[in-house]
């Protein structure tokens, strides 16, 4: 159960936050592929709570 | 653009050519199963998702709002990643009840027929414009690569093929909730070109357009600025709304609902796509700016080609067109198979056959696979109407957001069904007509006219007046759902079915089935009954497959088991036809009983569920069960029997230890009704619970041919709002107690016996010594040696009486040996003889051959008389076990200090069972009435008194059958020969 909190602050923090991800489109001072940097990092945290929960229901 | 019509024709019909074959190889198993039921093939048959929006639409949005195209796809990612707790148990509930779709699960949960209409409805209006959307993309690059006039009729053929697709591989079964490999990996393959092909078009851009990141970057830096700063950017608020909407499409949208949850896909792999599809995702959008970027620096006209086709004006290559347009066809071709597989599923179920219920067809499934078919046909047919009459004067994105806009007006429904059992029907369908119509009057009404949206801003949202038209009707419909499902549901009362629809959907579900009876006894009676409504055809075949998933045998009478069966066959039906459909039929084919007592919960039901659960409880939810879990084993481990019962005498436990009293294991009886349980339990256990007292002590009951003592203690289970009533009942086997009673009333009435034996011989001995007297009288008043040799005879056989009257009133005493009387030498051939000649007394055994073959001369020292006793009791045993004319042999030899002698007879031997507990009182092998079971005891404490000791073989070695009882005695020390060892082990 405190994996799935984990994952809800998680979509739910980056639902609320995620208006920031767009103030790059045309800004010099931020790399073009931020965005897609920052949803690889998520992915990654997706993937390693999910062999979390894996092993917390063996 | 300068590729040939035929060229393009060519390629498409390629393709759609390479699909047939792809899913002919799967279906012939020329792919591997293993290959074809991969998880990845799952994850990528979810990239159904990126439609031709994803394509092309993608492009048009971020030329118009930069950053905000990737809401497309964050949405549906937060979705997934949301997987344990949103779609899991959406998932749970699809499988457990068979519900195919979004229709099927509204129907289900708010217990109405007309939602299901409503719900598909509404997703019927909300995927024509994304139909649309698909077919405007074939129509429009066609005519952008070829520049033909006609590209609506070429549109066509392609929608031709691909619902030939969707007939041949999507619609062979009848039941929608099933597993279609070929179908998924068909899609699976389409997704894969998909990625591929945006790959490839993101490399062209970086590598060749562009001279990589670093390029790239300096372009961005300076040149591209410009064109990048007049991009207008969403707004946060816009922003989370379009997230709010892509977030609402991945388990809504009827074909993202039917590959995730009416294909039957395991929960892990399930769990799985919650990292999986955000990376396929991931990659698909990488490839669009880049695309976009390119296209600018390359001063691609947008206007002209349209800002969706950008990617056509990235080279005159044909292959790089090529690829572009078999991108979209894929993205396009899988997208409508799945939809208008899922769409004619929800139409059939939900308008036809609620308008038509399918009574009497002769033969039901062919008739639903044809209905089908037609409705695939009628679905991708109206999608191309739309596109034809409404959505060619449109852009992607108006038609898009049209859809999505439409599909999140269930998502206030959706959500309430999950977290809300509040919420109820009149709830949802008010808050889903607000919704609706908002929707509807929002977009619909600029679609189909030139008319702009009408929506009326309510008090306080005046300042959305400037915003998009998307933003303000997603908004006020949405509120206005939201607000009006709340309050109708509060102010509304909720019926007892929609109720128990409501725990059964909720994730925090406490479900409490009841134990309600039913009017069919066992499964030759549902078909009977299931036949008025299915036919008998296919009434037995349902039946017959609800049987087997549940491993039951058709004339399983148990009340518990009929109603798993019950349930069963409502859930296939609905698999089959639809939930509303299928719970007419069962409630009216399959009713319950009514009246009699208030139902009780079906806990065994329960118990069964939260097993199969197990792994998913956490936190507070796991400690309870696993206390469940252990105060259960300690009620099934009792080493006593115990059973319980409900208030309505349905058994509701039977432990281990009262199976194996009774042979009969648990999972066979729990469930039933007491007089449903087999002789004599229903009759005993009935018994018990009539009885005033709490308990009955002995019952003689006969198991496995044995008749067993049981005592049997009930306690009354009070029934409270918390707690269940019934009552427990424990079984104690009393058996062997009583048994040993037995013995013992046997062993003191044999003592009484003793005692008078005493009395009587006490009684006898005057006038015994009487007649010694007289004879020894006669003795001296007499010569004649006739006279003298009766005398003597009468002298001896007086002694005789007395010696036994003697051993009588010893054994009396507790078979001592009577005291005073010393060990003094006896003669073996003497004490043998003696023996031989009382058992010749006897009536009975007069054809046994006796053999004496002890060697004369030798003695032993002890009681002769006792002696006697033991000699007679052993060759009356051998005559007894003895058949007519064998023999029985006496042999006798000296061993050591011992004189070892043997009684052998060739009678049947001695049972195994009762051969250790011989010198045991009581034991006997003869006929009741027979033996007393005290001759062989008695033996064993004289020749303990002896000194000595006894054994026994049966049969003897080198024999087959007979016994041979081996005695040793210790030899007179004077007398007799010392000849080998005694045997150690003696």
């Amino acid at each position: 159960m405190y994996i799935y909190r984990i994952m809800l602050f998680l979509v739910f923090g980056g639902y609320l936050l995620s208006p920031l991800l767009m103030s790059g489109w045309a800004s010099p001072e931020v790399a073009w592929y931020r965005p897609f940097v920052i949803w690889g990092v998520l992915i990654t945290l997706t993937l390693w709570l999910e062999q979390k929960r894996r092993l917390d229901e063996r | 653009m300068s590729a040939s019509l035929g060229g393009l024709l060519a390629l498409g019909s390629g393709y759609l050519l390479l699909l047939f074959l792809v899913a002919l190889a799967v279906e012939r198993h020329w792919i591997p199963t293993r290959i074809a039921r991969h998880p990845t093939v799952y994850t990528l048959a979810l990239g159904v998702y990126a439609s031709a929006w994803a394509i092309y639409g993608s492009l048009e949005l971020a030329g118009n709002a930069g950053y905000g195209y990737l809401a497309y796809y964050l949405g549906v990612a937060g979705a997934f990643l949301l997987a344990p707790v949103l779609l899991v148990p959406i998932q749970r509930m699809t499988r457990t009840y068979q519900l195919a779709s979004l229709a099927d699960l509204f129907a289900f949960r708010f217990r109405s027929r007309w939602v299901g209409t409503l719900i598909t409805l509404i997703s019927l209006l909300a995927v024509l414009p994304l139909l649309a959307l698909q077919v405007q993309t074939l129509g429009d690059t066609i005519h952008l690569v070829t520049g033909t006039a006609s590209p609506a009729l070429l549109a066509l053929l392609f929608c031709a093929l691909i619902a030939l697709f969707a007939i041949l591989f999507g619609a062979r079964h009848t039941r929608l909730h099933a597993r279609h490999d070929t179908l998924l990996a068909v899609i699976a393959l389409e997704s894969l070109i998909k990625l591929t092909a945006m790959l490839a078009l993101g490399a062209f851009a970086l590598f060749v357009v562009f001279d990589g990141p670093a390029d790239l970057q300096a372009w961005l830096d300076g040149p591209g600025r410009a064109a990048q700063a007049s991009v207008i950017q969403l707004d946060p608020a816009q922003w989370r709304t379009l997230l709010l909407l892509f977030f609402a499409a991945a388990f809504l949208m009827p074909h993202m609902f039917h590959i995730t949850f009416a294909e039957t896909l395991s929960r892990r792999t399930l769990l799985q796509a919650g990292w999986t599809l955000p990376l396929f995702l991931l990659l698909m959008a990488l490839p669009v700016p880049l695309i976009l970027w390119a296209a600018q620096r390359l001063g691609v006209d947008a206007a002209e080609i349209g800002p969706a086709y950008l990617a056509y004006g990235l080279s005159e290559s044909l292959w790089l067109q090529g690829l572009v347009f078999i991108a979209g066809l894929a993205a396009t071709s899988g997208t409508m198979i799945i939809i208008s597989l899922a769409l004619s599923g929800m139409i059939l179920n939900h308008l036809v056959l609620v308008a038509h219920p399918p009574v009497d067809q002769p033969d039901l499934y062919r008739w639903l696979r044809w209905l089908r078919r037609a409705l695939i046909v009628a679905v991708i047919l109206g999608g191309w109407l739309f596109y034809r009459l409404v959505g060619v004067n449109h852009d992607l994105t108006t038609l898009g957001l049209a859809a999505f806009i439409g599909m999140a007006q269930c998502l206030p429904g959706m959500l309430a069904l999950l977290y809300w059992p509040g919420a109820n029907r009149k709830g949802m369908v008010s808050g889903l007509t607000a919704g609706v119509l908002v929707w509807l009057a929002g977009t619909w009404v600029p679609l189909l006219s030139d008319l702009p949206a009408l929506v009326l801003l309510p008090p306080g949202l005046e300042t959305l007046a400037g915003e998009p038209v998307w933003y303000v009707v997603t908004l006020v419909s949405l509120a206005a759902n939201i607000l009006t499902l709340i309050l109708v549901s509060l102010i509304t009362p909720t019926s007892a079915g929609e109720q128990a629809a409501a725990e059964a959907c909720s994730v925090d579900a406490v479900i409490r089935p009841k134990r309600l009876p039913l009017v069919a006894g066992n499964g030759e009676e549902f078909k009977h009954h299931l036949a008025r409504a299915l036919g008998e055809e296919v009434a037995a075949r349902e039946v017959d497959r609800a049987l087997s998933d549940l491993g039951l045998s058709p004339l399983d009478g148990r009340p518990y088991a009929l109603r798993r069966l019950r349930d069963r066959i409502q859930a296939n039906l609905s698999g089959l036809m639809g939930p509303s459909v299928a719970q007419d039929i069962v409630d009216r084919h399959l009713p319950y009983r009514r009246g009699g007592l208030e139902p009780n919960d079906d806990i065994h039901f329960v118990e069964s569920r939260l097993e199969a659960y197990r792994t998913r409880l956490t936190g507070l939810a796991r400690e309870l069960d696993g206390l469940r879990r252990y105060h259960r084993r300690m009620l099934t481990r009792l080493p006593v029997g115990l059973c319980a019962f409900g208030v309505d005498d349905e058994l509701l436990m039977w432990n281990d230890a009262l199976a194996e009293l009774s042979g009969i294991d648990g999972s066979s009886v729990v469930g039933s009704r007491r007089d449903g349980l087999p002789a004599p339990w229903g009759e005993l256990l009935g018994r018990v619970l009539l009885e005033q007292d709490d308990q009955l002590y002995k019952q003689p009951v006969t198991l496995a041919g044995t008749t067993r003592y049981l005592s049997l203690h009930k306690a009354e289970l009070e029934a409270d709002e918390e707690m269940r009533g019934g009552t427990v009942i424990l079984v104690e086997d009393h058996s062997e107690m009583k048994w040993l009673e037995d013995e013992l009333v046997h062993a003191a009435r044999l003592a009484s016996i003793g005692q008078l034996a005493a009395g009587v011989a006490h009684e006898i001995g005057n006038p015994v010594t009487g007649i010694s007297s007289l004879a020894q009288n006669l003795r001296y008043d007499t010569d004649e040696p006739e006279v003298l040799e009766t005398a003597t005879q009468i002298q001896q056989l007086t002694e005789r009486i007395s010696r036994i009257v003697e051993s009588l009133v010893g054994f009396a005493h507790g078979g001592r040996h009577v005291a005073g009387r010393a060990f003094a030498p006896v003669s073996l051939d003497t004490l043998t003889d003696e023996a031989l000649h009382l058992i010749h007394l006897a009536r009975s055994g007069e054809d046994i051959q006796y053999r004496n073959r002890c060697p004369a001369g030798l003695e032993v020292k002890g009681d002769a008389q006792r002696l006697l006793q033991v000699m007679v009791n052993l060759l009356g045993n051998a005559r007894d076990a003895s058949t007519p004319g064998s023999e029985v042999t006496i042999d006798a030899a000296p061993e050591g200090e011992w004189l070892h002698l043997t009684v052998t007879d060739q009678g049947h031997g001695i049972d195994e069972r009762v051969r250790d507990h011989l010198f045991e009182p009581f034991t006997t092998t003869k006929p009741p009435g027979e033996g007393t079971g005290l001759g062989l005891p008695l033996v064993y404490s004289i020749i303990a008194e002896h000194g000595g000791q006894i054994d026994i073989d049966s049969p003897p070695p080198g024999e087959l059958q007979g016994t041979r009882i081996h005695l040793w005695l210790p030899l007179n020390p004077e007398h007799g020969e010392r000849t080998d060892e005694p045997d150690p082990d003696r």
